[in-house]
C-alpha cells in the first residue's frame, strides 16, 4: 500500500530495527563467543578459534546428551507426524458439531504451563509405576506439546485445499486410498513437513517437560546444557549452543521454502 | 448445471466407502490425550486432595490441609505476587515493543516481509536455555552490559540476579509470540477500511487510533493472553537469570515436588496457581471485552 | 460539487502501464461511469481522482484547481469502495459520524446530519446496528450515506453493486440514479457491467488497456461506437467486411462480399471498414434497402427473443435476433434486411 495511505514514518523504521537488533543481538553473540579464541567469556573475544567447538564434541556428556536428543526428537517427530496428521485430516474434513471441542482438546498440551504438565506426568509416571526410566515417559511428554504444531500446520494447508480435486480423482475412478496417495499428500506435504520441523525443534529444545522427567544416564541436551550452566560458565556452553541457534536457522530456512513462512505464522493463531 | 454439479457431488460422497471409519483418525490422537495428558491432570488434582505422611508420597486418604497450607503461608503469596507482578511487566513491556514490529511488519513489500519474518521466527526455534545463557552473558559482571556502563559512568551494573535480568530475558523470548499474533489481526485488517477512514478526512494517526488499533484488539488480546499465560509459568529463564535468587511460583512447586518430595502440597500450590492464573485471565478478558462491544453484538 | 478534469494521466505498476495519458472532463452534476474489463485501468483512475493512488505523469484538477498533490481526505471526496469498507467496529451512527468528527464539526451539527442522511437513505432505526448485523443492500445504503453526509465535491463508487444479487442490484442502479439525481452531485461509477453503465450514465467512458476509447452518451457508445472493440464490447455486434466506394445522400456506399450496403459513418473512398450492425437491426424481411441472403444454421430460443445464426455469402456468420412470433426453422433461406442508418461503418484496422 502506499505509504502515504498507511502513514509510516522514518520512526517507525528505527524503531522496528531496534528490536530486531535486541531480538538477533543475543544469539549472535552466542555464537561470537563461542568462536572466541580466549579461556573465558569475555568481551571482545580474543582472536578467533574453533578450539570450544572441539572441547564440546570432546566432552563425554554433551555428546552423549546431544545423541539422545537427536533419537528422541527423531521418535517424536514421527509419531507426532503420523498423529497430527490424521487428527488434522478428521477435524478439518469430518467432524462438524464436536470440531471446536476437538481443536481445543488436541492444542490444549500447548495452552497449559509446560510446567504443570510435566509435574502431572511425573506424579502420573510415578504413582502407576511406569516410572520415567529410559526413553518412554519423554517421548509421551514431547509427543503432547509437539503434536498440536502439526496439526496446526497441516490444518492451515487443508483448510485451503480445493476438495473438487479429490472429488475429480474419485470420479476418474482412483479409491480413498489412491486418492489420498496420489492427490490429497503431495498438495499437503509441505505442511506436513512443516510440521514435523516444527515438532522435532519443539522436542529436541523442550526444557520444563524434560526437566521434570528425565531420568539418570538419559539426559537430553538443554538439559545438560542446563546442568552445566549451573556450575561453569565458558566458551564450551556457547558452542553447544550455537548448534541449537543453527538448528533454528536451518529449520525456519527449510520451512520458508516448503510453504512460506507466512502460512505458518498466521496459520498458528 | 447447478443441480447436474449437486447430483455429481452426492454421488462422489456417497460413493461406497472401501476405507475404514474416518474416526480411526483422530482415535489415537485421543487416547494419547486421554490417558497421558487428562488422567494425570485429574490424578494432580487426585493428589493435592491426599494426605502426606511422614515417610513415603502420600496415603490414599482425602484433606484439605494441602490447600489450607498452600492458602495460608504468607511466603506462598509474596511468591505468588512477586510471579504476577514480573509477568504482567513481561506482558506489558512485550506488547509495547512488539506492536511497531507487528505494524511494520503486515505493510511490509512481501519479499522484506519474508526476510522480517525470518529475524522473526528463528529467536523463536532457539532453545530456551541457550536464550537465557545468551543472556549470562551480556548482563554478566563481564559482561558487555556492565562494561559498557561502567566505563560510561565507573559504576558496576550486574543485573544477574535481579529481577530486571528476569523481565529482560522474558521479554526477549516472547516479542515474537506477541508481534506475530498482532501481525495475524492486522493483516486481517482489509486496506479499503484505511483508505476509507482517509478518505473522509481522517490524518494517518487518526485513521491508527480510530480504525486499525481498535481493529488489531483481538490480536492484541490473544498475544497479551499468550505470553502473560506463558511468563506466568516461565521456569527456565528466571532460574537462569534470577541465578536463584528471585523465587516464582514455578520454581516454588518444582522444588516442593522434587528438593521436599511432598507431592500432595506441590499439587495444591499447582492448584492454586493454576486457578488464580484462570482467574486473572478470566478478568482480563472480561475488561478487555467491553472495550470490542462489536465482536459480542 | 465540483467539474473533474484529468489531464495526461499516466499511472504505472512496476512495468506495466495501468492508466496512460488519460485526459477526461467530467462536467458538475454530471454521473460518469468509467466502463471496461478487468484491469483496463478503470479502479486506478477512480484511485487517482480520489488520491489513493498518485500519477506518474498528468494531472487531476477539481473545478479547474490541481488537486494532485494533495492527500485523499484534503480532496473532499465521497468514496464508496466495492465491499463498502463499513468500519467493523463502529454502529451505523458511528460510521456515518466518522468523517464529521475528523472534521471537528460540532456534536449538535453531527447529530442533525447523520440523522438527515440517514433518513434519506431509508436506514432510520437502524443507527445501532453493527454492519454485519445488516443485509447488503443495507451495508450499500450505509456506505452511500457516509459518503454523502460530507457533502462532498465529487462522488467516486468502485464497483458498489458487484457484491448485491442481481435482484436486489437492479433495485439499487435505480436507487442510486434517483439519488444522484436528487442530491446533484458530480459522480464517477467504476463498472465492467455494460448493463449498469446504459441504465446510470449521463455518458460513458470506455476504457481499454489504460486508455480512453470513447466518451459519449449511452445512446451514442451503443449506435455510434468509434470501433469495432467498442462495439464488441457494449452489446452483440455484426461485422461486415468491405471497401468504401463513395458516399450518397450523407451515407457511406460500401462494397462487401455479400453486397453493396449504405450506412453511416465518416471515411474516405477506398477505405477498408467493417460495418456494425445489432443483431436486432437485422430483419427477416424486404422492409429496408440494405438486403442480403442467408441460410439459418442455429436457432436459439431466449423468451423475449429468439437468437439466429446465420450464414451469409463470402462466409459471414451472422446474429439475428427477433421477435419470438415468426420463427424461422433452421436450413432455411431468408432473405435479410437492415436499416442504412442502423449501420455504422468502423475503421478495419483498429479491430
Amino acid at each position: 500500500m502506499d505509504a502515504r495511505i498507511t502513514g509510516r514514518g522514518t520512526w517507525l523504521a528505527i524503531v522496528v530495527t531496534g528490536v530486531y537488533i535486541f531480538l538477533i543481538g543475543p544469539m549472535a553473540i552466542v555464537v561470537l563467543a563461542a568462536l572466541n579464541a580466549g579461556d573465558y567469556l569475555a568481551f571482545p573475544p580474543q582472536g578467533l578459534s574453533l578450539r570450544w567447538f572441539i572441547r564440546a564434541a570432546q566432552t563425554e556428556p554433551f555428546v552423549r546428551s546431544f545423541l539422545f536428543s537427536l533419537k528422541l526428537a527423531a521418535w517424536v517427530t514421527v509419531a507426532s507426524t503420523l498423529l497430527g496428521t490424521a487428527a488434522a485430516l478428521y477435524v478439518v474434513r469430518h467432524s462438524a458439531r464436536f470440531r471446536n471441542v476437538l481443536r481445543l482438546a488436541i492444542l490444549a498440551p500447548l495452552q497449559l504451563p509446560a510446567i504443570l504438565t510435566g509435574i502431572a506426568l511425573l506424579i502420573f509416571f510415578l504413582a502407576t509405576g511406569i516410572g520415567t526410566r529410559g526413553m518412554r515417559a519423554l517421548f509421551i511428554g514431547h509427543t503432547l506439546v509437539s503434536l498440536p504444531y502439526v496439526f496446526l500446520t497441516v490444518s492451515a494447508v487443508l483448510a485451503g485445499f480445493d476438495r473438487s480435486l479429490e472429488e475429480a480423482a474419485r470420479s476418474l475412478g482412483a479409491g480413498p486410498f489412491t486418492t489420498f496417495r496420489r492427490i490429497t499428500l503431495p498438495l499437503i506435504q509441505g505442511g506436513v513437513i512443516s510440521g514435523a520441523l516444527f515438532a522435532f525443534i519443539t522436542s529436541f529444545d523442550q526444557f520444563p517437560i524434560s526437566l521434570l522427567l528425565v531420568s539418570v544416564g538419559n539426559s537430553t541436551l538443554p538439559i545438560q546444557l542446563f546442568d552445566y550452566l549451573r556450575f561453569s560458565f565458558d566458551p564450551a556452553a556457547a558452542a553447544v549452543s550455537t548448534v541449537s541457534v543453527l538448528m533454528s536457522v536451518v529449520i525456519v530456512l527449510i520451512v520458508d521454502r516448503l510453504v512460506g513462512l507466512q502460512a505458518v505464522s498466521w496459520g498458528a493463531q | 448445471m447447478a443441480s447436474t454439479e449437486g447430483i455429481l457431488r452426492a454421488g462422489v460422497r456417497a460413493a461406497p466407502r472401501r476405507g475404514l471409519p474416518p474416526w480411526l483418525l483422530i482415535a489415537p490422537t485421543l487416547l494419547l490425550l486421554a490417558v497421558f495428558f487428562l488422567v494425570p491432570y485429574v490424578n494432580m488434582v487426585r493428589m493435592s486432595l491426599l494426605v502426606k505422611p511422614a515417610v513415603g508420597a502420600y496415603e490414599p486418604e482425602f484433606t484439605l490441609a494441602n490447600y489450607a497450607r498452600a492458602l495460608l503461608d504468607p511466603f506462598h503469596w509474596r511468591v505468588m505476587y512477586r510471579t504476577f507482578w514480573l509477568a504482567g511487566l513481561t506482558t506489558a513491556l512485550t506488547l509495547l515493543i512488539a506492536y511497531p514490529v507487528a505494524y511494520h511488519l503486515s505493510y511490509a513489500p512481501r519479499r522484506r516481509r519474508r526476510w522480517l519474518l525470518m529475524l522473526l521466527i528463528s529467536p523463536l526455534l532457539v532453545s530456551l536455555v541457550v536464550r537465557g545463557f545468551a543472556w549470562m552473558i551480556l548482563l554478566g559482571r563481564v559482561g558487555l552490559v556492565n562494561l559498557a556502563v561502567q566505563r560510561l559512568t565507573g559504576h558496576e551494573l550486574v543485573l544477574i540476579g535481579t529481577p530486571t535480568a528476569i523481565v529482560i530475558g522474558l521479554v526477549h523470548v516472547y516479542v515474537p509470540f506477541m508481534a506475530l499474533a498482532i501481525a495475524g489481526a492486522l493483516q486481517n485488517i482489509p486496506p479499503d477500511l484505511i483508505q476509507a477512514a482517509r478518505s473522509l478526512g481522517a490524518s494517518p494517526w487518526a485513521a491508527f487510533r480510530r480504525v486499525v488499533w481498535p481493529l488489531s484488539l483481538p490480536g492484541v488480546q490473544a498475544g497479551t493472553l499468550l505470553v502473560f499465560v506463558l511468563a506466568v509459568s516461565s521456569y527456565v529463564i528466571p532460574i537462569l537469570l534470577g541465578a536463584s535468587n528471585v523465587l516464582v511460583m514455578p520454581m516454588l512447586i518444582v522444588q516442593t515436588l522434587l528438593d521436599a518430595f511432598n507431592w500432595p502440597l506441590g499439587s495444591a500450590l499447582s492448584m492454586v496457581f493454576f486457578g488464580l492464573t484462570a482467574a486473572v485471565v478470566a478478568l482480563y478478558l472480561r475488561l478487555l471485552a467491553r472495550g470490542m462491544p462489536w465482536t459480542r453484538a | 460539487m465540483s467539474s473533474i478534469t484529468l489531464r495526461g494521466l499516466t499511472k504505472r505498476f512496476g512495468a506495466v502501464a495501468a492508466v496512460r495519458e488519460l485526459d477526461l472532463e467530467i462536467q458538475e452534476g454530471e454521473l460518469v461511469t468509467l466502463l471496461g474489463p478487468s484491469g483496463c485501468g478503470k479502479t486506478t483512475t477512480l484511485r487517482l481522482i480520489a488520491g489513493l493512488e498518485v500519477p506518474d505523469a498528468g494531472e487531476v484538477l477539481f473545478s479547474g484547481r490541481p488537486v494532485t498533490a494533495l492527500p485523499p481526505e484534503r480532496r473532499n471526496v465521497g468514496i464508496v469502495f466495492q465491499n463498502y469498507a463499513l468500519f467493523p467496529h463502529m454502529t451505523v451512527w458511528q460510521n456515518v459520524a466518522f468523517g464529521l468528527e475528523m472534521r471537528r464539526e460540532s456534536p449538535r451539527l453531527i447529530r442533525d446530519r447523520v440523522a438527515a442522511i440517514l433518513d434519506r437513505v431509508q436506514l432510520h432505526g437502524l443507527e445501532h446496528r453493527y454492519p454485519r448485523q445488516l443485509s447488503g443492500g443495507q451495508q450499500q445504503r450505509v456506505a452511500l450515506a457516509r459518503a454523502l453526509v460530507m457533502n462532498p465535491a465529487v462522488l467516486l463508487l468502485d464497483e458498489p453493486l458487484a457484491n448485491l444479487d442481481a435482484r436486489l442490484r437492479e433495485d439499487m442502479r435505480f436507487y442510486i440514479r434517483q439519488l444522484q439525481r436528487e442530491v446533484g452531485i458530480t459522480t464517477v461509477y467504476v463498472t465492467h457491467d455494460q448493463a449498469e453503465a446504459m441504465v446510470l450514465a449521463d455518458r460513458i467512458a470506455l476504457m481499454r488497456d489504460g486508455r480512453l476509447q470513447q466518451i459519449g452518451p449511452p445512446e451514442e457508445i451503443y449506435r455510434r461506437p468509434t470501433n469495432a472493440w467498442v462495439a464488441e464490447f457494449v452489446g452483440l455486434s455484426n461485422f461486415i467486411p468491405g471497401r468504401v466506394a463513395g458516399r450518397e445522400n450523407g451515407l457511406l456506399v460500401v462494397r462487401t462480399a455479400a453486397g453493396t450496403f449504405t450506412c453511416a459513418g465518416e471515411a474516405e473512398a477506398g477505405r477498408d471498414v467493417l460495418i456494425c450492425v445489432r443483431p436486432e437491426a437485422l430483419r427477416f424481411d424486404e422492409t429496408h434497402p440494405n438486403q442480403l441472403r442467408g441460410t439459418v444454421r442455429e436457432r436459439v430460443y431466449l423468451g423475449n427473443l429468439v437468437d439466429y445464426r446465420v450464414e451469409a455469402p463470402g462466409g459471414l456468420q451472422l446474429r439475428v435476433q427477433a421477435d419470438p412470433s415468426r420463427a424461422v426453422a433452421p436450413g432455411r433461406a431468408v432473405n435479410l434486411s437492415f436499416d442504412p442508418s442502423a449501420a455504422w461503418a468502423v475503421h478495419a484496422r483498429e479491430a
